[in-house]
């Protein structure tokens, strides 16, 4: 410790001050008090409460001088008798999202394709030639462009440009102050499930991220409530499953719709139908968890809604590009590396005649299919624990090696690729349909929660059950919709 | 591939299968595992706390009350006895039934485990006041000590239970409580309610419903016949002796100048505005704090402002700032409009 | 020396996350003349905070601004949001000011001290546990009374108490007029307009949380006595006896009142010696 201007006998970390009092004299502090608490009633923390509020009335009515009489905040009134009315109050919620999802959608597309070309179409063959130039041995080349790189790649391409418009679309919301208005509007319904208004807000954290989701659930006071939302959040698509989602919703839901512009619309409406599911699925469970091994304890609920603040555009953009983009890009990009290196790992080392991928792959694809999945898609999603991120690349790479597409791929776990419309070739020659791609676009909504947000959970929890009960509940319910699903839907289609 | 419909319904009885051999308590193996041990306990503990409760109240037990305490034939009882005698809980000297001071501490341990559960069911819980006994009645036997102690400890240590009773320290003291029975005060009489006697459980569900509370300050206003006619609350209510038997009371100087009660804030339409003026003492604990905290104090100003679209949060204005609040939590403020 | 910037939205400033050594331009509008402004000059030190002098907690009501004015002055970028409830747990950073190193210390907003809820555990604990050389007091200029509330139950615990009186430009757009010169009279401690937004008064409020830090003012804070007489008696027994035991105890009767609450926190400090940090206050004074 540098030494300051005066002596400073105390900071945190220091060891306590020798001046401890002896233990009969605490002792005989404690007696009184609690024999005092008998005599000065129960009531005295309500008077207490009185006199200090009363003091504050008191100074602050010499300090502050007010225009007249008329009533403050006007403005903000008005605005609040519109997004709360009875009539507006839902549709304008549901139309924000809506419009969010279509600027994300619309917007992403084109920076999305010419990422993909620069990095994957361009850079990609680039750096390969330049590694065979130099003669690195194919092996290694292989292992570092083909796996590591193109994840790395692909992750960003996929990733980059529907954060960068969501995150900063979403802050705006956020610092004009409507969050606080979606839980006044949404607090009847956490109340008939047994779960505390704040859920409201820790949810639309979770739409960012489920750990940040799972951390923001400390505002909520009561541990049971507390403990119903940290094993809901994730029902909150993440950031690390939005991109999945709006991508096979542009693959498979959008063409649906004929005419191009559209397709932009039903895509982003297919978005925000999954994201109500979610929260639909978010009131269920924690319905179920309030009757069942959660029950009683409805605790208190107030919240505070704030004056409404005029967003300052160019700085939200800025910071929120800076920083939310970039850390949640970074954080796919760790993951994604060693991920990259893992696949191609297993797609080139062969045992018994097959890479272990295809092993797996096999493996899981009589299970797969009687979810209306495939064994490629488990697989991804096992390699994805860490994040989901990387499970439409992993999907990708797996395809293109396990249906022997050839004229794809460059070597077995080579990701790509590129366009949409590529995408879907590769995907439809994976003997994917309709049906797989509402199955995935379900299962990426309810599957278990990515390792960071287990051990977030466990650290707030400290409890290896409900740790336990907050990842497998959600997977096994992922089974049993994308099951359900999956058998109507042949039974219908006859097929 | 087999039939989806085949699928679909093998599924559906594996699960309800599962459902009903490993569903937590209700479960066949949750019922069958632990059932017998735990009803053992629960007999030998409410055995002893009925000698307990007996004990205070200078009565002397038999085979027969105690019998009928715990609803077994007095042939069981007579077997029981001899069972908690034989593990030194219980002593049958000269043919009589008292409590060993062993058996003394356990049933006190029994009773804080009861009070202590029953307030941190008022305090921390929604479940209704009906509810509270009951649910205690069950928990009493699952608390050990320790669990006691933490419980008693995250409440602030609490002196009594809600329904005025007190709680017994950890060391096994117990406060005696006096005061007198509702039913013996007259017209002009003010008392504060201190406790509401929670058994029989038709008694108490019905002064709950009358919405009385310890903490309540009533003012009676005749006595006809046996029945009092009193004003708590707020309203008026007239009970009969059965009911007013048991409500204890705390006698209270009479005072001139009674706050005006109002109404209760979930009355305020929207827009309107209204003056504080008291929390009714049916919310307690935490939630009463925080209420205070947000400056929900008598005298304070407050608008109700906004309704949610859904219909219950409604917002208030409260010190210049728009809080809002449950019908459940506004409905115990009571304001002058 | 890039003294004279003034404060705007500089890449520095934003780039200069967790890195200590860039000479960060100093905060402050040109006003040669304030003493304020001198030789002390604002070293954003992000998250660099090693070997600080003093230790500053930064406290309030929540949504007040208290981010705000943490990222203002340490440089980096703490979520901030308009609700109530955005911060949940504590944040550190620093930054060095008139050749002294403070550690900053976010913490998530509180309606009260007098309450054991569990969202407002880290915000209680630090004020009274973590023995901050200054605390501030982020208030709202336009909700005061709610505000002052707060700032009362922090002046029973510390008299280094600077309050920052934020969001001034709201007030100013309502209307209302705020006298900080009476509020801090009043109060008996060091009131700083400011806008934290727009970064207006920060370099008042570095002086004002400098002076407090070094001891330069001597703060005489008032106290609440407006307790009922029943209690007052039951107080002053308490008092007496912590008096007796703690010499040196500055806010014995905080610590009474929340004994006769059966604050378990404080139960338990007093139990396991840890009350005894709580003097280090008194021997400055
Ligand atoms: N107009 C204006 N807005 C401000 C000012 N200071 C902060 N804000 C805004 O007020 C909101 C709350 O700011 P925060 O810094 O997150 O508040 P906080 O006190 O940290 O809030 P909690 O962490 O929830 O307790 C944000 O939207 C800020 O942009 C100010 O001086 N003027
Ligand atoms: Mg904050």
């Amino acid at each position: 410790m540098s030494s300051p201007a005066i002596p400073m006998p105390g900071s945190i970390g220091r060891s306590p001050d020798p001046d401890v009092a002896p233990p009969a004299a605490v002792e005989d502090i404690l007696a009184t008090a609690q024999a005092l608490r008998w005599e000065v009633g129960q009531e005295f923390h309500e008077r207490l409460v009185e006199a200090m509020y009363t003091e504050a009335a008191r100074l602050g009515d010499r300090a502050v001088t007010r225009p007249g009489t008329e009533p403050r905040f006007d403005l903000d009134r008005s605005i609040d008798r519109v997004v709360t009315s009875r009539r507006w109050g839902f549709p304008i919620m549901i139309l924000l999202l809506a419009l969010v999802f279509w600027l994300t959608i619309a917007g992403a597309n084109v920076p999305s394709a010419m990422l993909a070309n620069l990095l994957l179409d361009q850079a990609h063959p680039a750096l390969k030639g330049l590694a065979a130039g130099i003669g690195m041995p194919s092996w290694l080349s292989g292992f570092l462009f083909d796996g590591v790189y193109l994840a790395t790649a692909w992750v960003i391409a996929v990733m980059l440009p529907p954060m960068a418009i969501f995150f900063p679309l979403f802050t705006l919301l956020e610092d004009f102050g409507y969050l606080p208005r979606v839980a006044f509007n949404m607090d009847k319904l956490f109340q008939r499930a047994g779960a505390h208004g704040k859920q409201a807000l820790t949810m639309t954290m979770g739409w960012g991220c489920n750990a940040a989701g799972v951390v923001a659930t400390r505002i909520i006071d009561s541990p049971r409530e507390r403990l119903i939302a940290i094993i809901t959040n994730n029902f909150s698509l993440c950031n690390g499953r939005w991109p999945t989602q709006i991508l096979i919703a542009s693959l498979f839901i959008g063409p649906l719709a004929g005419t191009s512009w559209l397709a932009g619309a039903i895509s982003a409406a297919a978005v925000v139908v999954v994201a109500l599911l979610g929260v639909l699925l978010m009131f269920a469970v924690s319905y179920l968890l309030s009757r069942t091994v959660l029950r009683g304890e409805v605790s208190s609920f107030s919240l505070e809604l704030p004056p409404y603040r005029p967003p300052r555009i160019l700085q939200t953009l800025y910071t929120s590009l800076i920083d939310r983009t970039l850390i949640v890009l970074w954080r796919a990009v760790v993951f994604a590396a060693p991920a990259g290196a893992l696949i191609w790992l297993f797609a080139n080392i062969h045992v018994g005649g097959d890479s272990l991928a295809g092993h797996l792959v096999n493996l899981l694809n009589p299970f797969g299919l009687l979810l209306g999945l495939n064994g490629v898609i488990l697989a991804a999603y096992l390699f994805a624990i860490p994040a989901n991120e990387i499970v439409v690349p992993t999907v990708l790479m797996l395809t293109v090696l396990t249906s022997g597409l050839v004229g794809q791929g460059v070597g077995a776990g080579v990701m790509f690729d590129a366009d949409a419309a590529g995408v879907l070739t590769i995907l439809k020659g994976g003997g994917w349909t309709l049906l797989t791609g509402v199955n995935l676009m379900l299962f990426s909504l309810i599957h278990n929660p990515c390792s960071t947000t287990i051990y977030t959970i466990w650290k707030e929890t400290k409890s290896v059950k409900w740790t336990t009960v907050a990842s497998l509940l959600p997977v096994a319910m992922g089974f049993g919709v994308t099951f359900v699903v999956a058998q109507v839907w042949r039974l219908v289609a006859g097929g | 591939m087999t039939s989806p419909l085949v699928l679909l319904g093998g599924t559906a009885a594996v699960i309800l299968g599962l459902g009903l051999l490993f569903w937590p308590r209700l479960g066949l193996l949750a019922r069958l595992r632990g059932a017998r041990d735990y009803a053992r306990r629960v007999r030998t503990e409410d055995t002893l706390k009925h000698l307990f409760s007996l004990e205070i109240d200078g009565r002397r037990p038999t085979l027969q009350s105690v019998a009928g305490a715990l609803g077994a034939s007095p042939d069981a009882v007579a077997g029981l006895m001899t069972e908690l005698a034989d593990s030194g809980l219980v002593d049958l000297a000269q043919g009589r039934i008292s409590l060993s001071p062993r058996g003394r501490d356990y049933a006190i341990r029994v009773v804080r485990a009861h009070r202590l559960w029953e307030r941190h069911l008022a305090e921390r819980t929604g479940y209704a006041e009906v509810d509270w006994h009951r649910i205690a009645e069950r928990e009493e036997h699952r608390l050990t000590p320790e669990a006691a102690d933490a419980l008693a400890q995250s409440l602030g240590n609490p002196a009594y239970d809600p329904h005025g009773d007190p709680i017994p320290t950890a060391s096994g003291e117990l406060a005696i409580t006096g005061g007198l029975s509702l039913s013996s005060l007259g017209p002009g009489d003010r008392a504060r309610i201190v406790h509401m006697e929670d058994e029989p459980a038709v008694i108490y569900s019905q002064l709950v419903a009358e919405g009385l509370h310890p903490g309540m300050v009533l003012n009676v206003l005749e006595t006809d016949g046996d029945r009092t006619r009193f004003w708590a609350g707020g309203e008026e209510h007239v009970l009969a002796p059965l009911l007013s038997n048991h409500v204890t009371v705390a006698v209270l100087q009479p005072e001139a100048d009674l706050p005006e009660p109002g109404i209760p804030l979930t009355q305020l339409a929207q827009g309107q505005g209204a003056t504080i003026v008291g929390l009714s003492p049916g919310i307690r604990g935490a939630e009463r704090r925080r209420l205070l905290d947000l400056g929900f104090l008598p005298g304070t100003r407050l608008f109700a402002e906004l309704r949610s679209p859904s219909g219950d949060p409604t917002a208030y204005i409260v010190r210049d700032t728009l809080i809002a609040l449950r019908a459940d939590q506004a409905r115990h403020i009571r304001v002058q409009p | 020396m890039p003294a004279q910037n003034p404060i705007t939205l500089d890449p520095q400033t934003v780039q200069g996350n967790g890195n200590g050594s860039t000479d960060a331009p100093a905060l402050g509008p040109a006003c040669a003349a304030c003493p304020a402004h001198h030789a002390a000059n604002l070293k954003r030190l992000g998250v660099d905070m090693a070997d600080w002098d003093y230790v500053v907690a930064l406290a309030g009501n929540p949504n007040t601004g208290k981010s705000t004015v943490f990222n203002a002055l340490t440089g980096l970028r703490q979520h901030t949001g308009n609700w109530p409830g955005k911060t949940v747990a504590r944040a550190e950073g620093g930054y060095e000011y008139g050749g002294a190193r403070y550690k900053l210390v976010d913490l998530p907003g509180t309606y009260s001290l007098l309450s054991t809820s569990l969202d407002e555990e880290v915000a209680r604990d630090f004020l009274l546990f973590g023995r901050p050389d200054v605390t501030v007091v982020v208030v709202d200029a336009t909700r005061l009374e709610r505000n002052l509330n707060l700032v009362l139950q922090v002046l029973e615990i510390t008299d280094r108490v600077v309050v920052c009186l934020n969001l001034m430009d709201e007030a100013r757009r309502h209307g209302i007029v705020v006298d900080d010169r009476r509020l801090a009279r009043d109060l008996g401690v060091l009131v700083v307009p400011t806008a934290a937004r727009q970064r207006e008064g920060l370099p008042e409020l570095l002086q004002a949380m400098q002076e407090v830090a070094t001891g330069q003012v001597h703060l005489r804070p008032n106290r609440v006595h407006g307790e009922p007489p029943a209690l007052k008696q039951a107080l002053q027994q308490l008092v007496t006896r912590l008096e007796a035991a703690y010499p040196q105890l500055p806010n014995a009767r905080w610590v009474a009142l929340r004994l006769l609450d059966g604050d378990e926190r404080i139960i338990q400090a007093l139990k396991q010696g840890e009350l005894g940090s709580l003097t280090r206050q008194a021997v400055l004074a």
